[in-house]
């Protein structure tokens, strides 16, 4: 049930196109041509950028604050992680209106804006690329975070305190003990904002406008709008080709990094 | 513990993440109880108008109801599934299982536009299209993966030892199942289904790639509504999903040990 849809996918990617939202089962490079152009690349270059600076501003939050999620009492900790979770669970769809709400012309940011001057009277605060990147990074921020905690909860106190004892500031602590033995919890954070950030379809669509469009949005138009489903294959087949690659990629930078370390 | 400054950068830290977290909910809900029809914040007066508005709508209801069920049959049919892996691997160490849960595990990590494109040429393919058991199955599966990472840690925490007794004393795989692994398990159990359920009332994209066109779920309604203009409603929409979200948490919180479920296995003291 989950390995069958895989291959059909690609299957449906080699597919051959005919009209009106209809295919017939063959074996051609049809669609995998039509990617080969500078839109695709294009495309697929935005999505990445976009993921690449989500990331960066998740990862540089999510670990110092659960850092410190996991050194707070019981009762702080499950109300921290109720809070996430919480937050975490709920619709895409909901944030995004929530983000349009909270953007919109009449709302209390624009005003606020408006009245210090950073804003022209009217200007509407989205759709534009800080909308898609702020809303990514809410939508993905407590996830990184829970993503974060086992492992920080799992440092011995001791190394810690060894540390302080020998004279290492807090902060110096965290940035050369904590760190490092973050390394690979890192890179794979990332992995998992870049992976969300090429499934997330809603964000870029409401709030971004079409330079903005994530491979996401071109996936989805090519099979709901143009009823192309082996060209949305395609791009679909690319997309996971290129997290395996992601993937791979992550797993030998955290091994080398174990190795010197 | 004085307020160094080092304290007060740290609490001024977090407060600053839960204000980013809590922004656009505070904004949302503030809104939902306001009394004209234009969206405005701060809100001018207070009414419920639009809560009474929401729950006579017939379609609102059949979208909350719809939703419900979906949720529900997901949950279960997931929960179902993760229960006998993980079980299998904890017992036996079946190497079929485990397999199976590293295909529920690498699920999780596709894309979520693409889990959908599969999903939905899945469909297209069996000619089965448009139906409410076509969203049940495809959430069940693409969140797999949660109640098997759950259900692992509950069978983590039973302690081996007190099987090996009850066999010892004579109880039969049946007598040990009910009596050891039942009531360590029941909390987990309940746990993975509520994650399910929860994740599942929120999802978007996949019910629209599977059956968008008739089966209209809550989120998808709210999007459709979306674009056609701003109606108050849609916030009394988005508040009981807040509401589910967050007491579906606290509660989890009371039945089981979260941190422990969440992945730390270092003792936390009180």
């Amino acid at each position: 049930m989950a390995v069958v849809p895989a291959f059909l996918m690609v299957q449906l990617s080699l597919a051959h196109r005919e009209v009106a939202g209809l295919w017939s089962p063959g074996f051609e490079l049809t669609q995998y041509r039509q990617l080969a152009t500078p839109l695709f690349a294009r495309i697929m270059g935005f999505s990445l950028m976009l993921a690449l600076a989500g990331a960066l501003i998740c990862v540089s939050l999510a670990l110092p604050a659960a850092y410190f999620i996991t050194r707070m009492r019981r009762r702080a900790q499950v109300a921290w992680l109720v809070f996430l979770l919480g937050s975490l669970s709920l619709s895409e769809v909901l944030i995004v209106f929530a983000f349009q709400v909270l953007l919109s012309t009449s709302g209390t940011l624009a005003g606020a804006l408006t009245t210090v001057g950073l804003l022209a009277p009217g200007a509407s605060l989205y759709p534009n690329f800080p909308a898609v990147l702020t809303c990514l990074v809410y939508l993905l921020l407590p996830y990184v975070i829970l993503f974060f905690y086992p492992a920080l909860s799992q440092l011995d106190p001791e190394v810690e305190q060894a540390a302080a004892t020998m004279g290492a500031s807090r902060l110096s602590t965290f940035t050369r003990v904590v760190l490092p033995m973050m390394r690979g919890q890192i890179l794979t954070g990332v992995l998992l904002v870049v992976i969300f950030t090429f499934g997330a379809y809603l964000t870029p669509l409401v709030l971004g406008r079409p330079p903005q469009w994530t491979i996401a949005i071109h996936i989805n138009n090519a099979a709901m709008g143009a009823g192309n489903l082996p060209l949305a294959a395609a791009y679909a087949v690319s997309v996971v080709a290129f997290m395996v690659a992601l993937l791979v990629l992550t797993r030998v930078l955290s091994r080398r990094k174990a190795s010197e370390a | 513990m004085s307020l160094s400054p080092g304290v007060l950068l740290r609490q001024g830290f977090l407060a600053l993440i839960a204000l980013f977290l809590a922004a656009p909910l505070i904004v949302v809900v503030s809104v939902s109880f306001n009394a004209t029809r234009r969206m405005s914040f701060p809100p001018t007066e207070f009414s419920l108008r639009w809560y009474r508005a929401f729950f006579s709508d017939y379609g609102w209801m059949a979208s909350l109801e719809r939703s419900l069920t979906i949720a529900g049959l997901a949950a279960l049919v997931s929960v179902a599934v993760a229960l006998p892996i993980t079980y299998a691997i904890w017992r036996y160490q079946a190497k079929v299982a485990a397999l199976l849960a590293g295909i529920g595990g690498a699920l999780f990590l596709i894309p979520g536009v693409v889990a959908a494109l599969m999903l939905s040429a899945f469909w297209g393919v069996t000619g089965h299209v448009g139906r409410l058991e076509n969203v049940v199955l495809s959430h069940a599966i693409v969140l797999l993966g949660i109640p098997l990472s759950l259900l692992m840690v509950g069978f983590r925490t039973i302690d081996q030892a007190q099987v090996e007794a009850a066999y010892t004393m004579g109880a039969r795989d049946s007598d040990a199942f009910r009596m050891v692994v039942r009531p360590a398990m029941t909390p987990y159990i309940l746990c993975a289904f509520v994650f399910v359920f929860v994740l599942s009332i929120n999802e978007y994209l996949i019910a629209y790639m599977v059956a968008g066109f008739t089966v209209q779920t809550l989120p998808i309604k709210i999007f459709a509504n979306m674009r056609q203009g701003y109606e108050p409603t849609m916030c009394v929409a988005a508040v009981i999903f807040m509401a589910m979200g967050f007491s579906a948490f606290a509660l989890m919180s009371k039945v089981a040990d979260l941190p422990r479920l969440m992945g730390r296995t270092r003792p936390l003291e009180d």
